[in-house]
C-alpha cells in the first residue's frame, strides 16, 4: 500500500498533493431493551487525495474505490485548477517524517468472538435494568475497531499508522407516569478487549440516577455560583473555549483575531489549559495528525492570559506561527480541519479539594456529569447530567434539567478557585465540527467553580 | 449487483433484503468570501440483512467488487446472535410504484463553474464592511437499487443541491452569527435565491441593535428554524420504536386530542422536488403520506418493517438505511398543515421576508426565536427543554427592537402546543421540513 500511495503521489501534477487511505475493521453490537438489536463486523475502506497547486485552491477527492487512485489525483488536480486565487494558500513548513505508528491493539478485537462481545454488553445493560421496574428501556451500546491509516505527501512524508479504539456507552430510561428522565454511561478507550470488562457498576450507578431523578424537582433557573465536576468542567473547556482557540476560527477573520489576540486576559490567575495529542493512552492521542505533522502539548491559557491557539499547516503558515499537528478528518471521507485532541483544564494546586470549593457558597448549583454541549461563537450551552443544590456550603438536594448557559468571555473570568483533582474522562461520543462527526476527543479537567453562571429552566 | 446476492441468499437461507446505493458529490467553497476549495466525492456500498432460522443479521460493504457470498456470510453469523423477527417482506407491487420526480437534469448537469458562479453571486450580494461571508454549494447525484427474496424491487436516480450562506460579523466580543440555506432536488430558480438574500439580510439587519432580554413567562414566536427545539420531541415520540419501548409520551394516546386543534403533521415522501422523496423506501415498501398529527389528534406512529412486525401493524414505508448497520425509522418530508387558512401552504412562493412572518402586530413584550444552542442535548422526549439563544429578537409593542443575548428559554413541547396563539403567512422549507413561524404562549424567559 505504501508503494501505491508514492508512486501515486509521485505521478500527481500538482504542487502539492497528500493522499491518505484508510481501512477499518468493526464490530458493533446494540441493545435497546432486552432486545438485541444488531450484532455485526464491518469493513470500510477507502482513500482521500487533496492537492494545492500556485495560484489555485484545494482541489479535493474522495472515494471508496481504491482502484481508482490515479484517477482522483487527477481529478482532484483538475479541480484544484478550476479554483482560481490572488491570494495564494501557502502551507506552513514542517519535516516530512517517515514512520510506522503501531499502538498497542491491547487484545485485538479482531480475535474476539462477536457472541463473547455480545456477553459483554448483555450484562452491562442487564445491570441498567435490573436496577428498577421504573428503568422501561435502555439504550447500550458497544463498538470496536482496528484501523489503519497509510499517508504521504510530495515533500516526503510516508506514515502508516495502526490505531484500536473501544467504546462501550448506556442509557437507562426511567419512566413513571408522564415523567421521563434518562442516565448515561460512557466509556471510550484507545484500547483493546483487554480494557473494556468490570464496568457493570458504573452502568448500575447510572440507571439508578434516571430513577432518583424522577422524584427531583427542576432547577430554578437564574444566576448561581457554580461548581462544575471534572466531567463537566473538561465538556466546558472543550466547549466554550477550545473552539475558539481552533485557528481556522480567525486566521481569514481580521475581527476574529483581534478578539483573540494572544497576550488577551481571558481569565484569572488561577486558569491554566491547553491541548495534548500526545498525551499517552488517552482517545484523543494521536502520534502525527492528518497532514503528517507531529502531535504536541499546546498550552493556550497560562495564568489566565491566551498564550497559543491550534492550528493545521495552513492556518499556522497565516498567521505566522508553528503547527500545531491539529489538523484532523473523521475518516477518508473528509479534508482535515483544525480539531481538538485531549484539552484541558490544569489542576490547581495540589491538596486544594473539592470543600475548598464548596465551603462559602450560600445558595449555588453543582452541576455534574454531561449530556453535551454546543457552541456558538462566544455563546455556549451546555446540559449536565444532574445536578445538586448547594446550601450553606453543603451539597443538598438531586435537581434535574440543569443546562448552563453563557458568553465565554464572562463566564472564564469568573472561574475562581479550581480544585488540585485532576482526571481525564474518558467518553465515547465525540465532538463534531464542519459536518465531521463524532471526531475521538478526551477533556480533562479538576473541579472548577464559578463565581456565578446562568443555568436555564423554569423561573 | 443486488440480483445475484439476492438469488444466492434466496437459496440459502429464509430470506433476504438489499440495498445498493451509489452517490457522487461535488461541491465547491467559499471562505471569507474567497473560492477557496472545490471537491468530489464518490461512494458505494451494499447493505445486506438476512433471515436465517428465523433470526435477524446484517453485513455492508464499501469494497469496490464485493464477494456476494463473503458478504452473506457474514450477515449469517450476525443473524446466529440476533432475534428472532416475525419479519414479512414486501412482495413485489402489483401497479408500478408511485410517480415521483426526484432526478432533475438541471442539478445533475450542473458544471462545477455553475456551481462556483452560484457561489460567487451569493457572496457579491451579500458582502458588507466588517463581516465576514461563508458560501457552500453542494450537488449531490446518486441512484438507488433496492430488492428482496420475495420478488419486489425498486430503482431510482435522484439529485439534490444545498446551497448554504453564512454571514459572521464581530465587533468588539460581540459575535453575530447569520444562517440560511435552500435544499432542493432541482436547481434553486432566481426567486429561490432572492429569497435566501433576503432572508439573511432581515435577520442581520434586526439584530445589529442589541437589547435587554426580557423576563418571565413571555409569548414567543418561533421561526420555522427555531421551532426545532419543539418539533424534535413529537419526531422522537411518534416514531413507533419509542412507542414499542414505551419510552414515547404518546403511546396509547392514537386518536386523542393532544395539540391545537387546527395542528396537522403529515410526513410525505412524495412531495415533488425535495431531496427526501421517493418512490419506494429503503424496505422495498411503496412510498406514501403518513398523517402523524391530525387536528390535534395523535394519528399514526412511523414504522419500519422489523418494528411494524412487532407492533403487529404495517410498515409506513419510513424505512431507511446505510451501508453499515441495519434499517431503521426515518422521516421523510415532514410537512406542518395548519387548518385556518393561514400558514400558506406548501409550494406557494413567496413568504412574508418580515421577522415574525406577521405574528407580532399585537405583542405588547415577547421574542422572537430563530436559534436555540443546544437543541437535541437533555431528555428530549420528555418534550421539556432549556436552551440559551443563539438568535433571539425581543418584541416590544408590536416592533422588533433588536437582538438578545445571554437568555435562556424554557418550556415543555407537549404544553406549549396545547394552544397555537397564532400561525405565520411565513411557511417555508427548512432541510426536509416545512412549516411557518408559531406564536406560542407562556414560555419560559430567563436572563442574566
Amino acid at each position: 500500500m505504501k508503494d501505491r500511495l508514492a508512486t501515486a503521489v509521485k505521478q500527481s501534477r500538482a504542487d502539492y498533493t497528500e493522499i491518505r487511505v484508510e481501512r477499518t475493521w468493526s464490530s458493533a453490537v446494540a441493545f435497546r431493551g432486552w432486545r438485541l438489536e444488531t450484532a455485526t463486523v464491518s469493513e470500510d475502506q477507502g482513500g482521500f487525495v487533496r492537492v494545492l497547486n500556485r495560484g489555485c485552491g484545494w482541489g479535493i477527492a474522495s472515494f471508496t474505490s481504491l482502484d481508482e487512485l490515479p484517477a482522483m489525483v487527477s481529478r482532484a488536480n483538475e479541480l484544484s485548477r478550476a479554483v482560481r486565487m490572488e491570494e495564494p494558500i501557502r502551507l506552513a513548513d514542517t519535516t516530512p517524517v517517515v514512520a510506522d505508528a503501531k499502538l498497542d491493539l491491547d487484545g485485538d478485537v479482531r480475535g474476539i468472538r462477536l457472541g463473547d462481545k455480545k456477553q459483554l454488553l448483555e450484562a452491562y445493560n442487564g445491570a441498567m435494568l435490573a436496577v428498577s421496574k421504573s428503568i422501561v428501556d435502555t439504550q447500550a451500546s458497544y463498538r470496536d475497531e482496528v484501523s489503519e491509516v497509510w499517508y504521504a505527501n510530495s515533500e516526503g512524508a510516508a506514515l502508516y499508522q495502526l490505531r484500536p479504539e473501544v467504546v462501550v456507552s448506556g442509557t437507562a430510561i426511567g419512566r413513571r407516569n408522564g415523567t421521563i428522565e434518562k442516565g448515561l454511561e460512557s466509556i471510550g478507550l484507545r484500547k483493546g478487549w483487554r480494557s473494556v470488562r468490570g464496568f457493570e457498576e458504573r452502568f448500575r450507578v447510572v440507571a439508578q440516577r434516571a430513577v432518583d431523578l424522577l422524584d427531583a424537582p427542576r432547577v430554578r433557573g437564574g444566576a448561581y455560583p457554580v461548581i462544575l465536576d471534572n466531567e463537566l468542567a473538561g465538556v466546558f473547556i472543550h466547549e466554550a473555549f477550545g473552539h475558539l482557540s481552533e485557528a481556522d476560527f480567525v486566521y481569514e477573520n481580521p475581527q476574529a483575531r483581534e478578539m483573540m489576540t494572544l497576550g488577551r486576559r481571558f481569565g484569572k490567575r488561577v486558569l491554566n489549559a491547553g491541548d495534548n495529542g500526545a498525551a499517552a493512552g488517552l482517545r484523543g492521542t494521536l502520534p502525527f495528525d492528518d497532514e503528517g505533522t507531529p502531535t504536541q502539548d499546546t498550552p493556550l491559557i497560562r495564568e489566565g492570559i491566551l498564550v497559543g491557539r491550534l492550528h493545521s499547516r495552513e492556518t499556522a503558515a497565516k498567521l505566522g506561527e508553528r503547527p500545531t499537528g491539529n489538523a484532523r478528518a473523521i475518516s477518508f471521507r473528509h479534508p482535515p480541519i483544525v480539531r481538538m485532541t485531549n484539552t484541558y483544564i490544569a489542576p490547581g494546586k495540589a491538596g486544594v479539594g473539592f470543600n475548598d470549593l464548596i465551603r462559602d457558597i450560600k445558595l449555588g448549583v453543582y452541576a455534574c456529569g454531561a449530556f453535551g454541549g454546543q457552541t456558538m461563537l462566544e455563546n455556549f450551552s451546555f446540559t449536565a447530567g444532574w445536578g445538586y443544590m448547594i446550601r450553606d456550603g453543603q451539597v443538598a438536594e438531586l435537581v434535574k434539567d440543569v443546562v448552563l448557559a453563557g458568553n465565554l468571555f464572562q463566564t472564564l473570568d469568573r472561574i475562581d478557585h479550581i480544585a488540585g483533582d485532576f482526571t481525564w474522562n474518558q467518553m465515547g461520543g465525540g465532538c463534531g465540527k464542519g459536518g465531521q462527526f463524532p471526531l475521538p476527543v478526551t477533556e480533562g479537567a479538576p473541579h472548577v467553580r464559578i463565581e456565578e453562571a446562568l443555568i436555564g429552566g423554569d423561573v | 449487483m443486488i440480483d445475484r446476492l439476492l438469488e444466492t441468499a434466496r437459496r440459502k437461507l429464509d430470506g433476504a433484503d438489499a440495498l445498493w446505493r451509489r452517490a457522487e458529490q461535488t461541491a465547491v467553497a467559499f471562505e471569507s468570501g474567497r473560492l477557496k476549495a472545490a471537491g468530489i466525492s464518490e461512494e458505494a456500498g451494499l447493505n445486506l440483512r438476512v433471515l436465517s432460522q428465523g433470526r435477524m443479521g446484517v453485513a455492508g460493504t464499501t469494497a469496490a467488487k464485493p464477494d456476494p457470498e463473503a458478504l452473506l456470510e457474514r450477515a449469517r453469523a450476525s443473524a446466529e446472535l440476533g432475534e428472532v423477527v416475525d419479519l414479512a417482506f414486501p412482495k413485489a407491487a402489483g401497479s408500478e410504484l408511485p410517480p415521483i420526480p426526484t432526478y432533475f437534469d438541471r442539478t445533475a448537469n450542473a458544471s462545477l463553474d455553475d456551481l462556483i458562479a452560484l457561489g460567487r453571486m451569493l457572496v457579491e450580494r451579500l458582502a458588507r464592511p466588517d463581516c465576514q461571508i461563508n458560501v457552500s454549494v453542494e450537488r449531490e447525484v446518486d441512484a438507488t437499487a433496492v430488492g428482496n427474496t420475495a420478488g419486489a424491487r425498486g430503482e431510482y436516480r435522484g439529485t439534490g443541491i444545498a446551497v448554504t450562506a453564512d454571514v459572521t460579523r464581530i465587533a468588539g466580543d460581540d459575535v453575530l452569527m447569520v444562517y440560511d440555506q435552500y435544499v432542493g432536488a432541482d436547481m434553486p430558480s432566481d426567486a429561490d435565491l432572492e429569497a435566501l438574500i433576503r432572508s439573511i439580510e432581515t435577520r442581520l439587519s434586526a439584530a445589529l441593535t442589541i437589547v435587554t432580554p426580557p423576563d418571565g413567562s413571555l409569548p414567543v414566536v418561533f421561526t420555522p428554524a427555531g421551532l426545532a427545539a419543539v418539533v424534535l420531541p413529537l419526531e422522537q415520540a411518534l416514531s413507533g420504536k419509542t412507542v414499542l419501548q414505551g419510552s414515547s409520551p404518546l403511546a396509547g394516546k392514537v386518536g386523542a386530542v393532544m395539540f391545537d386543534e387546527r395542528l396537522s403533521i403529515i410526513d410525505d415522501p412524495l412531495t415533488p422536488g425535495r431531496p427526501a422523496s421517493r418512490p419506494v423506501d429503503d424496505e422495498c415498501v411503496p412510498s406514501r403520506a403518513t398523517g402523524l398529527v391530525e387536528r390535534g389528534a395523535v394519528g399514526r406512529f412511523v414504522y419500519d418493517l422489523e418494528t411494524a412486525a412487532r407492533a403487529k401493524t404495517q410498515s409506513t414505508g419510513n424505512g431507511r438505511r446505510g451501508i453499515f448497520g441495519k434499517p431503521h425509522i426515518g422521516y421523510t418530508n415532514v410537512l406542518f398543515r395548519i387548518g385556518d387558512g393561514m400558514g400558506g401552504r406548501h409550494g406557494v412562493p413567496r413568504p412574508t421576508p418580515d421577522l415574525g412572518g406577521g405574528l407580532i402586530a399585537d405583542l405588547d413584550d415577547g421574542l422572537i426565536v430563530d436559534d436555540l444552542i443546544g437543541v437535541g442535548q437533555g431528555n428530549v422526549i420528555s418534550g421539556a427543554f432549556s436552551h440559551p439563544v443563539g438568535l433571539a429578537y425581543r418584541v416590544q409593542r408590536g416592533e422588533v427592537t433588536g437582538r438578545v443575548k445571554d437568555a435562556a428559554v424554557a418550556g415543555n413541547a407537549y404544553d406549549l402546543l396545547k394552544r397555537i396563539g397564532g400561525v405565520g403567512t411565513d411557511g417555508r422549507w427548512l432541510g426536509s421540513r416545512w412549516s411557518p413561524s408559531l406564536l406560542l404562549e407562556g414560555v419560559s424567559v430567563a436572563r442574566r
